[in-house]
């Protein structure tokens, strides 16, 4: 395209890919078959034509309604089969072809099917456990009287004996109807209830019934031994059987009332012994009969349920895509007039391609006699942001995405996040140790790659899958830095040479006054093994570390400007290049880039001078002399050249841009009054200054507002953020140390008493704190801060971030929405 | 000469690991690009940390000195 800068070849991921607004016609009975297809290629975020229009008010309202009244029945399905604990089948792959109304037929019917067995078979459930209920009614009640019976036989013959009778429970019963049997001249006919009662309520029933009938009821209880099932309630409820009996019709309506309110269920008792024989064979019978029936009946929705079962996916699928199709349509504006439907929506331009094809496939499909018209339409707008990101780079492009959606086609910093974030994070972690620990942690992960996609996770278990490449290049990286810190489990190894530090005379008398001295060639790769465990390590270490976090910081730092000269390459901006780039750059290197070079330079040459006050005598006293802190000759004429740079860089960075700005915004509308309206058909006009979005006002103010903090935020950013990326030293000292202390304190010194208990204990105290503190722990602030680098250190030299991600209609995406 | 050996070795792993990337993922040219990036930008972040430790050491101010009971 002629507006972008194309001197450099193009690089995957590194411009959102160019995506154009086009515009569909659709014949009306093609359109639901046309929108299918569309949703299958997925390349098409279509925008709502209707937007001013209620949900209620568009034209597909009643399919939608149809396809949510088709997802309720087939959540009913789903949750009466996990009721009855029926496995759903794996989606099968035949593609069978169903129809929307096939389908709302059969679901219908399944349904009521479904509500009617359910219906029965609570209907039998509660007569059988009725019946149940009866039966124990029957055989405790039987017992009382068979016992009072006999006993009653045994006053009779111990009364005519006339032998007082024992004090028991059973005694007034016994005179009760020894008075009916002996003394016919009093005819107190006693009635009698049987029934079962909750046993929690059972103390406050008898204490209710006699208050209620003034004592003159009795009572009988019995518990049952195990919980019998409430017939109307439907669960387990711990019972008593109870025999009640009453004078009196008063007695009798009040006693049946209150047996209402405790909930308390009577069953009808017979006197006679044969009877309740009989009673108690026909209800054992029934009872056996409603079994079997009510077997049968959930056999059969057992078999009902799992045919749903096997097409359950199939289904929920079909219904998922029918409704998303409805939705998508109708965010189509119907053309009444030419009957049919206008689509518009971006797409990337390389599918165009595709979307043709599938529109042709449409039309042949549907049998319509019209095709569809694709065209491009040309707008002002800003299109969203497309990163075709394979399973790799995903990750690292969701890292970029969380902080912000990158603008339409400006550098993706994610390009350099793939090597960068992994490697800033191993310099905080450099242990080999631990690293192969996560390597090994991470390699399972991908190794069970298959099998985890498609299952569902937990959600912490989630994110670590999904960001296993980004572990195990953070794993590789950190084997990397662990080797060059020389740390495995906090042990330095000499692996690649010897030390260069040895004793300085053979009785190594002064080792630990004055030091070793450096008897061969530097070691080869990493820190020497001599350091650790010294008492000079840590300020050596502090060194080391600080200055390479000032030295990586810088680079990082001049990455992210370098990058907004590519953008400003890119759009065609002169602007940005001379009055933003340029003095950026001398400004961040004349003042960090020269810090590095003295860092460099003190390193090759050995020299004793304090950088410290170097820099801060720089800007304090340029003109002193600089006596023992000199490392290379004319050093003060470098800074006092430099100085003056940096000095010019600042009004360089803030006063020329507004001024410029506003002198082309007004040789731009000098004609305004003569040019023609302004359509859609009017090509891409870039806005060389990515400030006035498109809006023909220019505020100066505002602009040279804008300006002025941005050349603020970074002037003193260009301090902080140096100083930020100490953190890298900062964590990598924690690690270390962390390291050191569970080594030496747990391992070690378990090893130390020579006890197999204790060096067990010790090694698995030494596991737990090391997974737990140093890989889980660390890994995640390491993770963090490298994170926090990246986003507010790198990212705010170049980045815009405020973009919009590409949605497209795609059915592959529609199963991550619903769940 | 060790500092500029090492480098050399840096430099040489780089360019074989760029033409493995080349032999193993040959996926087009936008593509190749964006790989011979990723390597470059892995072999220039590992060299620099290797020389950074490696010009620490080379002229030391301060030595170890070990502490008791070594």
């Amino acid at each position: 395209m002629a507006e972008h800068g194309g001197c450099f070849p193009p690089m995957d991921l590194f411009r959102s890919e160019p995506m154009h607004l086009v515009q569909v016609i659709i014949p009306i009975e093609s359109a639901r078959l046309t929108v299918s297809y569309l949703g299958d290629i997925g390349l098409i975020q279509f925008k709502d034509l209707n937007s001013e229009k209620s949900p209620f008010q568009r034209t597909y309202a009643g399919q939608i309604k149809r396809c949510a009244e088709l997802a309720r029945k087939l959540r009913f399905f789903k949750d009466q089969m996990s009721k009855a604990d029926i496995k759903l089948s794996a989606k099968s792959e035949a593609k069978a072809e169903f129809n929307l109304d096939d389908l709302e037929v059969k679901l219908g019917d399944l349904e009521a099917e479904l509500t009617e067995i359910n219906g029965n078979n609570e209907k039998l459930q509660r007569s059988y456990n009725e019946l149940v209920e009866y039966k124990l009614v029957l055989q405790k009640a039987g017992e009382f009287f068979k016992v009072a019976q006999s006993r009653a036989a045994a006053q009779q013959a111990e009364v005519s004996s006339e032998q007082a009778a024992e004090e028991s429970l059973e005694t007034p019963l016994l005179k009760d109807q020894e008075s009916t049997t002996v003394d016919q001249g009093k005819q107190v006919k006693l009635g009698f209830l049987t029934g079962l009662v909750p046993k929690g309520r059972s103390m406050a029933f008898e204490r209710i019934l006699f208050r209620a009938t003034r004592g003159n009821v009795f009572l009988r209880q019995s518990s049952v031994d195990e919980a019998v099932i409430d017939p109307s309630s439907g669960e387990k409820v711990e019972k008593n059987v109870f025999v009640v009996f009453f004078s009196g019709e008063r007695a009798k309506s009040k006693i049946l009332k209150i047996c209402e309110a405790f909930g308390a269920n009577r069953y009808p008792f017979a006197e006679d012994l044969s009877k309740q024989a009989q009673m108690i064979i026909e209800v054992s019978r029934r009872i056996s009969e409603l079994k079997t029936t009510i077997d049968a009946g959930l056999l059969h929705r057992a078999n009902l349920l799992e045919t749903i079962g096997q097409q359950y996916e199939q289904w929920s699928d079909l219904v998922r895509k029918e409704k998303s199709i409805y939705h998508t349509l109708n965010m189509l504006s119907i053309d009444v007039t030419k009957k049919c439907l206008v689509a518009e929506g971006w797409s990337p331009v390389f599918a165009t391609q595709q979307i043709q094809d599938a529109l042709k496939l449409a039309t042949i499909d549907s049998k319509s006699q019209v095709g569809a018209i694709f065209q491009v339409l040309h707008t002002k707008e800003l299109p969203p942001t497309y990163f075709r990101t394979n399973k790799f780079t995903e990750s690292f492009q969701t890292i970029v995405d969380a902080y912000g959606v990158a603008k339409y086609q400006e550098a993706n910093p994610g390009v350099y996040t793939v090597v960068t974030f992994p490697f800033l994070f191993a310099v905080m972690f450099g242990d080999w140790g631990h690293g192969i620990c996560i390597l090994l942690a991470c390699l399972f992960l991908i190794f069970k790659e298959k099998k985890y996609s498609s299952q569902k996770l937990g959600d912490i278990m989630e994110m670590t899958f999904g960001g296993r490449y980004v572990i195990l290049l953070m794993a590789l990286f950190s084997i990397y830095t662990g080797l060059i810190y020389n740390e495995f489990f906090s042990v330095p190894f000499e692996l690649f040479s010897p030390s260069a530090y040895a004793c300085r005379d053979d009785a190594c008398s002064e080792a630990t006054t004055i030091g070793l001295i450096k008897t061969r060639d530097t070691y080869p790769f990493g820190v020497d093994p001599a350091w650790h465990g010294s008492r000079s390590e840590l300020p050596f270490l502090n060194s080391l570390k600080m200055k390479m976090s000032i030295l990586i910081g810088v680079a990082q730092m001049n990455l992210g400007i370098i990058l907004s000269f590519f953008n400003a390459l890119y759009f065609r901006n002169p602007v940005n290049v001379w009055f933003q780039f340029i003095p950026q750059m001398i400004f961040l290197n004349g003042l960090f880039g020269y810090l590095s070079l003295l860092i460099i330079v003190k390193w090759c040459t050995g020299s004793k001078a304090d950088l410290y006050h170097v820099m801060i005598y720089m800007f304090l006293s340029p003109t002193d002399d600089l006596g023992e802190n000199q490392l290379f000759a004319n050093q003060k004429t470098v800074q006092l050249v430099l100085l003056l740079l940096s000095l010019i860089a600042v009004p360089w960075m803030l006063l020329p841009k507004p001024f410029i700005l506003k002198a082309q915004h007004n040789s731009r509308h000098q004609g305004q009054s003569y040019t023609p309206l302004e359509g859609t058909e009017e090509s891409l006009q870039v806005e060389t200054a990515h400030d006035s979005h498109g809006h023909e006002e220019f505020e100066f103010s505002e602009v040279f507002v804008h300006q002025l903090i941005h050349t603020i935020e970074f002037v003193l950013g260009a301090v902080s953020n140096t100083a930020s990326y100490l953190r890298l030293w900062a964590l990598s000292l924690a690690h270390s140390e962390l390291s050191t202390v569970f080594y030496e304190k747990v391992l070690l010194l378990a090893w130390g008493y020579n006890n197999v208990i204790i060096l067990i204990i010790g090694g698995i105290v030494f596991i737990f704190a090391t997974v737990g503190v140093l890989l889980v722990m660390e890994t995640l602030s390491a993770f963090l801060h490298a994170l926090r680098l990246h986003w507010v250190e790198f990212q705010n030299k170049f980045y815009e971030g405020d973009g919009y991600k590409f949605a497209p209609f795609s059915f592959a995406l529609l199963g991550d929405e619903d769940e | 000469m060790g500092f500029i050996l090492t480098t050399l070795i840096f430099l040489v792993i780089g360019i074989i690991a760029c033409f493995c990337a080349r032999i193993c993922c040959n996926k087009g040219p936008s593509a190749n690009l964006f790989h011979l990036t990723l390597v470059i930008t892995a072999t220039v972040c590992c060299w620099m940390m290797w020389a950074i430790v490696y010009l620490a050491q080379m002229n030391p101010l301060i030595v170890p000195i070990l502490s008791e009971g070594e």
